[in-house]
């Protein structure tokens, strides 16, 4: 599952044990410096580059997940 | 003490866009900006910002009118720019990234606002029943037909050329005005001294609505060089580090805090794009050197460094210093170097008297780069422009309220603030302001901002509120903060309390809930 690991990825960067699917990323107190520490882990970790206006848009682990999904191109 | 700038002389009417004309007439196929695969030469961009002028024109938009842009990075918001400037208009950027209901805010404390250029994207967030929105998508059906000659308005080096606003300290964002004259010694400046050419290609990497964007835009259409434009309304570091290894960029213009993002991923990454830069121009908050002294002492790092100090209110940059002259052992604070062309920097006491070699003193301003002032403004922040006489003769001066003493070298350096403004990731950041935002809020009694500092030193906002019932919970006051405040503004904590602390004169004690902050809660989970 995509989410899960993007769920790992948010955590980890947000300092938090637990983040629910709908939780927006900004109300979570995240911020751009974050955003570009998480970018970096999914071009790492996922071998995804999602662009940053993408990653504003889709501000929750559920969205961003499902924009993930939809590159198709997700490395196992 | 007062460090004298190099004087250079300017041309009689010192106007920026008629640099840029030059270009065109002189290397008409040059291209001049890039963005998202199109492109446009100087000849094509000097037609179509032509064609604009005249829009304006014929609307009665001329002189001393304000033309609102709140649009995405493109080649249209340089056409716009460039009209603007070409009608004898100022330009006030409108950053879409913002809330609408800032945006509103800000709208309303334009004087002279005349027009507003938007973008299918954007238009939601300026609606005006006050000022005509047009679409920048139905620009060429305005534009078709008209002239594309270089416009006759007589313009000079006194016309305010881009207002930008910026925080104060009264809890409401001001709008600063900057001159022709002023911008264009400052881009005069940067092309002499640093020999910025045709060849000197530029990446935007900043948002729109900062002073150091304005520059960043501008500066590679004065020395007749190409500008890339990233079609991205955030910063996207992976995108910004392919178009300057894929485009043959040479100079980037940024806040210190995008410099670390860029140098962590060049670091993490392998890669020596942005070490083969001819310049990066970088500052707007106190420098953590030590973020980004390994990877420029590296070998093949070709890349020079300009660590540069100055406010929105004097044209965006007063100084600048080659952080290749940086030595750890000598240096507490990294030297933001010597001033501009035509640029003073003064040291003063409360007394308005120069202080002693080596003290420290308020950094003020003269020369060129003093801008317009506060537009609409009669507040207290307005008396910051005065005038002082140096050697028997009066002279227009900005006190910027930072503080600042000079080497023996005789490099400035800027060490804090005289009042309780901070930077955060580059802008400039009044408390009150958000703590007027926060007690609008339903459940919200009173709130004070303060700053804290994250565990790699860098500041970030910390709010004490008071709740009028129950406690408030973090996420929830954020939310709704984050509708009426920039992202950047929105504090990371948010902590119950309840009251506030007040100083023995009635103000917020800010030191007093800095320290209850560093000692109780920066490392507890006991927030809102």
């Amino acid at each position: 599952m995509i989410a899960d690991r993007v769920r790992a990825i948010w955590c980890r960067e947000l300092r938090r044990d637990e983040i629910a699917d709908d939780d927006d990323f900004f109300a979570l107190g995240g911020q751009s410096v974050i955003m570009a520490r998480i970018q970096g882990a999914f071009i790492e970790e996922l071998g995804v580059e999602v662009p940053m206006d993408q990653m504003f848009r889709n501000a929750t682990v559920a969205s961003i997940s499902s924009y993930i999904e939809s590159l198709d191109a997700v490395a196992p | 003490m007062i460090l004298q700038g190099k004087r250079v002389a300017l041309p009689s009417a010192p106007v920026v866009h008629q640099r840029f004309e030059a270009h065109a007439k002189a290397t008409p196929d040059a291209v001049a900006v890039l963005c998202a695969g199109e492109r446009v030469t100087y000849a094509e961009l000097n037609a179509r910002a032509n064609r604009f002028a005249h829009f304006l024109a014929a609307r009665g938009h001329g002189r001393g009118a304000k033309i609102g842009v709140c649009l995405d990075y493109s080649i249209d918001m340089v056409v716009v720019i460039l009209g603007t400037l070409k009608a004898g208009a100022a330009y006030v950027p409108l950053d879409p990234s913002y809330p609408a209901a800032r945006l509103q805010l800000l709208l309303g404390q334009i004087p002279g606002l005349a027009l507003i250029v938007a973008s299918r994207a954007t238009a939601g967030l300026v609606e005006s029943a006050a000022v005509e929105v047009i679409a920048v998508e139905r620009l060429p059906g305005h534009l078709a037909g008209l002239p594309a000659n270089d416009s006759d308005v007589p313009v000079t080096g006194d016309d305010v050329c881009y207002a930008v606003f910026t925080s104060g300290s009264t809890g409401t964002p001001k709008l600063t005005a900057v001159r022709h004259e002023g911008w264009f010694n400052l881009m005069n400046w940067l092309a002499l001294e640093y020999r910025l050419d045709r060849g000197s290609h530029n990446l935007v990497v900043s948002a729109f609505g900062f002073d150091l964007s304005q520059r960043s835009l501008l500066t590679p259409l004065f020395c007749g060089a190409t500008q890339h434009l990233m079609a991205s309304r955030n910063f996207d570091a992976a995108m910004a580090y392919r178009m300057l290894s894929e485009h043959g960029i040479r100079t980037v213009h940024c806040a210190s805090s995008t410099l670390y993002l860029l140098v962590d991923w060049e670091t993490a990454r392998g890669g020596d794009a942005l070490s083969r830069l001819d310049y990066v121009l970088f500052g707007g908050e106190p420098l953590k050197v030590e973020r980004i002294l390994d990877w420029a002492r590296r070998e093949g790092n070709t890349c020079t460094l300009l660590h540069q100090y100055g406010v929105a209110e004097c044209t965006d940059v007063a100084t600048s210093y080659d952080l290749a002259d940086y030595r750890p052992g000598e240096h507490d604070i990294a030297p933001v170097g010597r001033p501009a062309y035509n640029t003073d920097i003064h040291l003063l006491d409360e007394r308005m008297h120069g202080v002693g070699e080596g003290e420290y003193g308020e950094v003020c301003i003269s020369g060129a780069s003093v801008g317009a002032g506060y537009l609409g403004g009669t507040g207290p922040e307005s008396e910051r422009f005065t005038t002082v006489m140096v050697d028997g003769v009066p002279r227009r001066l900005y006190r910027t309220g930072d503080r600042g003493r000079v080497t023996p070298a005789g490099e400035l350096v800027v060490a804090g603030r005289m009042d309780a403004q901070v930077k955060v990731r580059g802008m400039r950041i009044d408390p009150t302001d958000i703590e007027r935002a926060l007690g609008r809020l339903a459940g919200v009694r009173e709130a004070a901002v303060v700053i804290g500092h994250t565990d790699s030193g860098e500041a970030e906002l910390i709010a004490f509120v008071v709740p009028a019932g129950e406690d408030l919970t973090e996420n929830d006051v954020r939310t709704r903060l984050l509708e009426t405040l920039p992202r950047n503004m929105v504090p990371v904590r948010f902590i119950n309390i309840p009251r506030i602390p007040l100083s023995p004169h009635g103000k917020v004690d800010r030191p007093a809930l800095a320290d209850a902050y560093r000692n109780q809660y920066a490392h507890s989970g006991a927030t809102a």
